[in-house]
């Protein structure tokens, strides 16, 4: 897998976490049940979402922050062939290292960063 | 919708070989038979929860959970030791019974949250703890949890 692809799924993973601890349905549960307390648990979510962005390539990184600020999810996985950023089919010509996760790539209709998932 | 539905035979571990939290996680993801940067990358993910605080809920129950990419569809796991693992737990007592939970970001069912509840709903039975303890193949898991109804 590539290095930066790996970096941004550690990133979408993170944010998705930081963005549920907003949802009322699973702020309470992992209040009540696991004791958390969700505003801190943010912050330190904040802190390294940050760290690990600042390790990312200056022009993904750029993209990665267009992304992040104007749709929910700036990495979408690719499931039988469709984006599921946009639910609109990636070109069937994608290269044998794309579907490897070996390389960048990035959907023509949504422009989110791809995941292959198998 | 029933908890036995989401668990396989092959993602039960009743002698996890583990002694330590990390490699208990590990050998947890390792139930799922993702490749190996999707383990990695999991392990990761689920470690970032412990330390925003322990999953530990008490009564010897952990129940390490995350939403990730790397999954395309709800997955758990269970894992038993009996000797405990230090988890860092509520009680701060060590932990012998481990409930994996792992959910892509995006699912259409949304089943993440309410096999979350369920399966803290299922540890907090008083007879849950001893009962898992006893229990000597992974059918009689898949048992426990028709019986209890979860």
């Amino acid at each position: 897998m590539h290095p930066q692809l790996e970096l941004l799924l550690e990133l979408q993973d993170l944010h998705t976490q930081w963005r549920a601890l907003q949802d009322e349905p699973l702020r309470e549960v992992e209040e009540a049940v696991f004791a958390l307390r969700p505003e801190e648990a943010r912050e330190l979510l904040g802190s390294k979402i940050t760290e690990l962005s600042d390790r990312l390539d200056p022009e993904i990184r750029r993209r990665y922050l267009d992304l992040v600020a104007t749709v929910d999810r700036a990495v979408a996985p690719v499931l039988s062939g469709i984006c599921y950023g946009c639910f609109v089919a990636t070109p069937t010509a994608w290269s044998s290292e794309a579907c490897r996760n070996d390389s960048i790539g990035v959907c023509d209709h949504c422009g989110r960063f791809l995941y292959y998932v198998d | 919708m029933q908890l036995r539905d989401f668990f396989t035979l092959d993602a039960i571990n009743l002698d996890l070989a583990s002694e330590t939290k990390d490699e208990t996680l590990r050998e947890l993801v390792g139930l799922l038979g993702l490749d190996e940067k999707s383990r990695g990358i999991l392990f990761k993910m689920l470690k970032r929860r412990e330390n925003l605080g322990s999953t530990g809920i008490g009564r010897r129950i952990a129940i390490p959970h995350c939403r990730s990419l790397v999954v395309n569809r709800l997955r758990v796991a269970f894992g038993r030791k009996l000797s405990g693992i230090d988890f860092d737990a509520i009680d701060k007592k060590p932990v012998q019974h481990i409930f994996l939970i792992v959910a892509p970001p995006l699912e259409v069912s949304n089943q993440y949250l309410p096999v979350l509840g369920r399966i803290a709903q299922f540890g907090k039975e008083p007879d849950v703890p001893e009962r898992l303890a006893r229990i000597e193949r992974p059918e009689e898991f898949i048992a426990l949890l028709e019986e209890k109804g979860v």
